[in-house]
């Protein structure tokens, strides 16, 4: 084992120590709470980094799928006569396809041309939210008692609701790693760098760059049902283009293009928004500047700065080098 | 009868109103070698996407071994046994020769599709990829970043992620391009040693090493083949001296 991948899971058993402790670790259910909305926001960001990161697909769109997970998912067990189950699964079910659906009309375009298409159909899901009042509540949202009891445990507590998210968590990371390493992750980061290439050598784009949309979609749809039993209300906010620019800076802030990136760009960003925003009126510039001084030291994000600064110290104690030549420019003949 | 590997029939491709390739017809039988001449701007490249399927043409038609490909994208005329490399090297930088390979193999495998098969656990895929690149004489560097490695190891590389794919039609854009007197000679050697079932096309502006490779030789000019022949008729076709050698 490298030195590299010990300090790595070294890294991770710590996280996940301090992660499964963390209940006992505050003693308020604040702080609990707080963790909880980081879980969240975690699975969101990690899911538009299938995306953003290992796809090259920047998205704005992506609370789509948090916000009609959240809305179907309060509707159909508060409002439809769903059970906790059949709801969930329903709501999750319904999302996928959506994500089906905007990825058939995305995937028509590539770079802005697809983050200009994310956004459009993300604020047609907004204003349908603001607008239909009979429906979604309109601007005053949709709420009720959704949080379930599987088998008996009451999620109304915070800290057994923690671990609930926490589980799924686990496996959004498990299965989007086993993903990233599997024969669809390696194409979908094939078609990122070299998409006249991987054509060249037999592989369906298109169809690649659509499973992993849909893929990072139902992701964001169980980041939607978390959402929607943690605050057991939706409204139109949540489908808004400002969620989807906060996920999409989450993914940015950790580093995209890696598995921890966007969790670390999860916890930066609500901590901010929830801690921070309680001592200081003015967070956002706050959150602002952080951002501008990340992009500016670590352009590449925080896990992947920190991983370079790191080699750069190694270095300098007297590590040999090696010089990175160009690859895709042609030689003068 | 075998139907030839690739068979061409008025292939006109305008960009803007500008025509790149001119009522193209031209048919290579299985198992030849192959080799389009013309100065730069004749085409010739343009020929190649239009075969590889990277854009359509504005008329005519493209058959693969007797099936008309003209409809049918770039990654369907490569599971019908085509691959081909590129004038300018294209790889994937950050990854390591081996990795290369491996994803070149798995562009015929429905591994591609597979979410949850970890692919550093496919032993075979990795063993076979190890083997091509021992083939073009790099498996000392295969696991060596492809940014950490030189211009002529980059143009081997391509080869072997073309050859790993076990064409049976290979397009070769200018494989010799910007390489050494040294360099030139091993991957001469390199296509030399392709088993004769495999066609190759091959566009190479070093002509001592394109003719000694080619059986037939097509020369272009502003999109239209002027003179098409074995070695000797082409070389003194007075055409060939005009539209290549200038004179």
């Amino acid at each position: 084992m490298t030195r590299t991948s010990r300090a790595q899971m070294v890294l991770s058993l710590v996280a996940i120590a301090a992660l499964v402790a963390m209940p006992w670790l505050v003693t308020s259910d604040y702080y609990v709470n707080i963790a909880t909305q980081i879980v969240i926001a975690a699975i969101l960001a990690m899911s538009l980094n299938v995306l953003v990161g290992f796809g090259g697909m920047i998205s704005l769109g992506h609370a789509s799928y948090l916000g009609v997970a959240a809305y179907l998912t309060i509707y159909l067990t508060s409002h439809a006569g769903f059970g906790p189950l059949a709801g969930a699964l329903a709501a999750i079910a319904a999302t996928t396809v959506l994500a089906m659906l905007f990825g058939y009309l995305a995937l028509r375009a590539s770079g802005l041309g697809f983050l200009m298409i994310t956004l459009a159909l993300g604020q047609i899901l907004w204003g349908i939210a603001y607008r239909w009042a009979s429906l979604t509540g309109g601007d005053n949202g949709l709420g009720g008692p959704v949080r379930p009891h599987p088998f008996g445990v009451d999620l109304m507590n915070p800290t057994a609701f923690f671990y609930f998210t926490l589980i799924f968590l686990a496996a959004a990371f498990w299965l989007i790693s086993r993903f990233v390493q599997s024969g669809l992750g390696q194409s979908l980061q094939g078609t990122r760098d070299q998409p006249r290439r991987m054509r060249a050598l037999g592989y369906n784009v298109w169809l690649i760059q659509w499973l992993s949309f849909v893929f990072a979609g139902f992701w964001g749809a169980i980041a939607g049902l978390l959402y929607a039993y943690y605050n057991q209300f939706v409204s139109p906010q949540t489908l808004h283009l400002t969620t989807s620019a906060e996920a999409l800076l989450m993914v940015i802030a950790g580093g995209t293009g890696t598995l921890f990136g966007p969790i670390v760009g999860a916890a930066l960003v609500v901590i901010l928004k929830n801690v921070v925003s309680a001592y200081i009126t003015r967070w956002l510039m706050l959150l602002g500047i952080i951002f501008v001084t990340i992009v500016m030291f670590m352009p590449e994000g925080l896990v992947p700065g920190t991983r370079r600064l790191r080699g750069i110290m190694r270095k300098s104690q007297g590590s040999p080098t090696t010089q990175a030549l160009p690859v895709t420019e042609e030689r003068p003949t | 009868m075998t139907a030839p590997a690739l068979e061409i029939t008025g292939l006109h491709r305008l960009f803007g109103g500008l025509p790149a390739v001119r009522d193209v017809s031209m048919q290579v039988p299985a198992g030849e070698r192959r080799l389009l001449l013309g100065p730069n701007g004749a085409g010739k490249t343009t020929l190649f996407n239009l075969i590889a399927g990277d854009f359509p043409p504005s008329r005519g038609e493209i058959r693969i071994f007797g099936q008309n490909v003209t409809k049918k994208t770039a990654e369907q005329r490569t599971h019908l046994g085509m691959a081909r490399t590129y004038q300018i090297i294209t790889l994937f930088a950050a990854n390591t020769l081996l990795h290369n390979v491996v994803i070149s193999l798995m562009g015929l495998r429905t591994l591609r599709f597979n979410p949850l098969s970890d692919i550093r656990r496919q032993k075979t895929l990795w063993e076979e990829a190890r083997a091509t690149l021992a083939v073009v004489g790099l498996e000392h560097l295969a696991d060596r970043r492809v940014a950490d490695t030189s211009y002529g190891e980059r143009r081997r590389l391509e080869i072997a992620m073309a050859i790993a794919q076990k064409p049976k039609l290979l397009l070769l854009d200018e494989p010799l391009a910007g390489l050494s007197a040294d360099e030139r000679r091993d991957v001469q050697h390199l296509l030399q040693a392709i088993p004769r079932d495999v066609t190759i096309i091959m566009i190479e502006h070093d002509m001592d090493v394109a003719l000694a490779f080619a059986d037939v030789i097509t020369v272009m000019h502003r999109g239209r083949i002027v003179v098409e022949g074995n070695r000797a008729d082409v070389v003194a076709d007075p055409k060939t001296r005009e539209v290549y050698l200038g004179h």
